[in-house]
């Protein structure tokens, strides 16, 4: 702890100078008498030592949810006694106290132990360096400060709260595991798909009867075999809008959590592409350590500013299947991740867009150069929106809407929709 | 603590104490309301020097008043430095500042006997010339030592 001097400390010093130089000066005692009780509390202060103070901090969970609480206990120990400790909890932006105060003051005895309960919550995902303290611990009569800055190093995930939904985008092609998609092709499963006449190999619990004695030959049934799927979760990280306390790229992080946790859900393969300034993947894998791996990649999900034109082309080749259906999370502001889609659409992909709308949080300002920026503004992104359409890639506008139903719209979409060809 | 040599001195004496003790009083309002505890002990010494002042062009023998002076500058002074230590919004300990207060009271007590003791002790003893001075030296180098002391001791010194 490193010791410092109370302002106290500097003015008795002060006035004790001041009241025996007048004393000797006017050659009065009662001015060293007014003196004494200033020299009287130096002499005091001067026998303070250091308290020895141990202090601990421990988190009560290494991983939470945002918005969720988490027990923080702030544990003091003192080899002696301390007339006031003063314990000032710094936290990181992002995360507030749920329960007590950020600011304590209590008395230790010697070999007292006190523990402070606190609670904290994350108000928005991400990894918190939580449990820096200053301590300041005074003496009795406040003359000497001890103080220290003390960081535990307790790291907090608070990863992000899963958005409501009820149904996803399928993709338009299966991959050959077993799953919970439907495909396409004909083969083993439960769902129906046609009849075929009866050809030697077929096995007979197969056969459908009521067909065959309709035609008076043998028929069996075909099916669909449920089959998992590829998805790619692409994230568009070169810009954040932010305003009214909405973060686009926060909400499009939020909202990949939720889809990676119920594509996993249902045994499909689930990767991820963060395409911005820093370019940052997962290989396509299922299972609950997936959804822990692409959680945490997308806790360091941040945008790093680059003015350097990038393509898929340095997007690692295995990151993106043949067949994956690729959903993007983007509010389509930087052309160089439309490029990208458009791309990605070219090479075939399966491309799903989810336009975070900035619309709302991008004033039309005040002068009319401004209003007329800002309209061309709205007109460029329709023609971006467009154009993304005529090349067959299914957008939604997510605003104050539920995803669900911003899923339904590409849904709708992709039911309806062909290429255009010029 | 400006009221005693104001009652005490001449018409003159009492002008400029007045106008002196107002300084002090807005130093020592400014010091707790701006949080500069620099302006304490000029508050202090303001109106610890009208007293001195008082004292010198008074030729009395010995001021009985010298103890409750001295317990009143030290009790504002001490008061004002607490005030500023509780600027922070910090929660406490129920009682903490209880605790805080009965050792002020306490030490303006304690403060109190000592001086008039020591009053008494300077009356019984009281010889003006070369060992009062000496004796005045010595105090005065004692204190000026622990300021240096009290300086160097400002500088941290982590353990």
């Amino acid at each position: 702890m490193t010791r410092t001097g109370n302002p106290r400390l500097l003015g008795y010093a002060t006035l004790a100078a001041l009241g025996l130089l007048a004393a000797l000066a006017v050659r009065r005692p009662e001015l060293a008498v007014v003196a004494a009780p200033f020299a009287l509390f130096l002499a005091l202060g001067s026998r303070a030592r250091d308290p020895g103070l141990e202090v601990t901090v421990e988190l009560g969970a290494e991983r939470t949810l945002e918005g969720d609480e988490v027990p923080m206990t702030v544990t003091l120990r003192a080899h002696r006694a301390i007339d006031r400790v003063d314990v000032v909890v710094e936290l990181p932006r992002g995360v507030e106290l749920a329960d007590g105060e950020v600011e304590r003051s209590v008395r230790l005895q010697a070999e007292e132990e006190r523990t402070l309960e606190l609670a904290i919550r994350c108000t928005s995902w991400g990894v918190y360096d939580v449990g820096e303290l200053r301590i300041h611990a005074r003496d009795a009569f406040r003359l000497v400060t001890w103080a220290a800055g003390v960081d535990a190093g307790n790291r907090l995930k608070a990863y992000p709260r899963p958005v409501a939904l009820r149904r996803l985008l399928e993709p338009m092609q299966t991959q050959a595991f077993a799953g919970s998609q439907v495909a396409r092709v004909k083969g083993d499963g439960v769902e129906y798909a046609d009849i075929r006449e009866f050809v030697p190999g077929d096995r007979v619990r197969s056969i459908n009867w009521r067909a065959s004695a309709r035609r008076r030959a043998l028929v069996v049934n075909e099916r669909h075999p449920e089959r998992n799927t590829d998805v790619v979760l692409f994230v568009d990280s070169f810009t954040d809008v932010r305003g009214a306390g909405r973060s686009l790229l926060e909400e499009a992080i939020r909202a990949a959590a939720s889809l990676a946790t119920k594509y996993l859900e249902r045994r499909d393969r689930v990767g991820l592409v963060g395409f911005g300034g820093v370019l940052r993947w997962l290989q396509p894998g299922m299972g609950a350590s997936q959804r822990y791996r692409l959680v945490e990649t997308m806790l360091e999900t941040g945008v790093a500013p680059t003015y350097t034109w990038r393509d898929v082309n340095i997007i690692p080749a295995r990151t993106l299947p043949p067949a994956a259906l690729v959903v993007a999370l983007s509010p389509l502001v930087d052309p160089r991740f439309v490029a990208a889609l458009e791309d990605l659409r070219g090479r075939r992909f399966d491309v799903a867009v989810v336009e975070l709308d900035p619309v709302p949080l991008v004033g039309p300002g005040r002068s009319e150069v401004e209003r007329a920026a800002y309209r061309l503004w709205l007109l460029d992104r329709e023609a971006r929106r467009a154009r993304l359409e005529s090349r067959g890639i299914g957008v939604a506008t997510w605003g104050d809407d539920e995803l669900d139903a911003v899923l339904e719209e590409v849904r709708t979409f992709r039911r309806h929709a062909h290429p255009v060809r010029a | 603590m400006a009221a005693l040599p104001l009652a005490r001195g001449d018409e003159t004496f009492q002008a400029v104490d007045a106008r002196v003790a107002a300084v002090a009083f807005i130093a020592l309002v400014a010091a707790i309301v701006r949080g500069w505890p620099a302006l304490v002990p000029v508050a202090v010494t303001l109106v610890g020097g009208t007293y001195a002042a008082e004292l010198a062009v008074d030729d009395a023998p010995l001021d009985l008043a010298a103890p409750a002076v001295a317990v009143g500058l030290f009790l504002a002074a001490e008061l004002a430095y607490w005030s500023l230590d509780e600027r922070s919004r910090s929660v406490g300990d129920t009682g903490i500042g209880l605790r805080r207060a009965a050792l002020v009271a306490a030490s303006g007590l304690a403060i109190f006997v000592a001086s008039s003791g020591l009053l008494v002790v300077v009356d019984e003893v009281r010889a003006r010339g070369l060992a009062l001075d000496l004796a005045g030296v010595l105090a005065a180098v004692g204190v000026l030592a622990a300021c240096l002391a009290t300086a160097r001791g400002q500088s941290s010194s982590g353990s």
